[in-house]
């Protein structure tokens, strides 16, 4: 696990949703009102710029959560 | 798609708002996915003139962000496979600069900064007699694309 990527990976959600980086291990999609439909293409978006990648199709309706979303980055090559 | 113009037929094929809510008269160049500019000519003959408000007519800044959001919309719905969809906003950020009267013309120029999986992030500005009468920030959204990508819970 690289340090500096999962720091990166944790700015995401904090930014995106406003949250503190200790809630976010629970974190699930609709969990908070934040993490809507339009928050959670937000989130998306933010971390195709972060990592400079594109997600499928598949893996963003899979996203269902921040635990879920560090094994997804997997396929990506990255490791968080 | 060839055409570059929509006349107030053919933009209905485009836009599904409808008499009293259409606030856009004419396509005037679209380039699909990308924008799209128009006119909405406001005459006295408008529903809203009567009540908006007596004595003092003017085009509610509500149906001026209305008519930006619907030419943006165009630029998207004119994309293949796009045509005849409904499109929701998600949110706006709107500026008034000036009232708009009976007998004026609201030039609207709109311009798509990103269209990703169901979503168009665009701005937009309504132009009288050469001078900025609104400005918006638009997210707009296709729902029949853009919740294919969602979670299921």
């Amino acid at each position: 696990m690289s340090e500096r990527l999962l720091d990166k990976y944790n700015k995401v959600f904090i930014k995106s949703f406003k949250i503190k980086k200790d809630k976010l291990k629970k974190l699930k999609y609709q969990s908070i009102t934040q993490w809507d439909s339009v928050g959670h293409m937000s989130m998306i978006g933010t971390l195709e710029d972060t990592f400079k990648i594109t997600f499928e199709m598949d893996d963003i309706i899979d996203f269902s959560s921040y635990e879920v979303g560090k094994k997804i980055l997997k396929k990506y090559k990255i490791k968080v | 798609m060839k055409k570059k113009t929509l006349n107030s037929t053919e933009l209905l094929d485009y836009q599904p708002n409808r008499y009293p809510f259409l606030m856009i008269d004419y396509v005037s160049k679209f380039e699909p996915g990308k924008m799209a500019n128009g006119y909405k000519n406001f005459t006295n003959n408008e529903w809203f003139f009567p009540i908006h408000f007596p004595g003092h007519p003017n085009v509610p800044g509500a149906l001026q962000l209305e008519a930006l959001a619907q030419m943006l919309t165009v630029a998207i719905t004119t994309l293949p496979g796009n045509k005849g969809k409904i499109v929701h906003a998600i949110s706006h950020v709107v500026k008034f600069k000036r009232e708009i009267f009976p007998g004026e013309k609201l030039e609207i120029e709109t311009k798509v900064l990103s269209w990703k999986r169901g979503i168009c992030k665009g701005i937009g500005k309504g132009i009288v007699s050469g001078k900025v009468a609104c400005e918006a920030e638009m997210t707009i959204t296709i729902p029949e694309i853009f919740n294919k990508f969602l979670p299921k819970k």
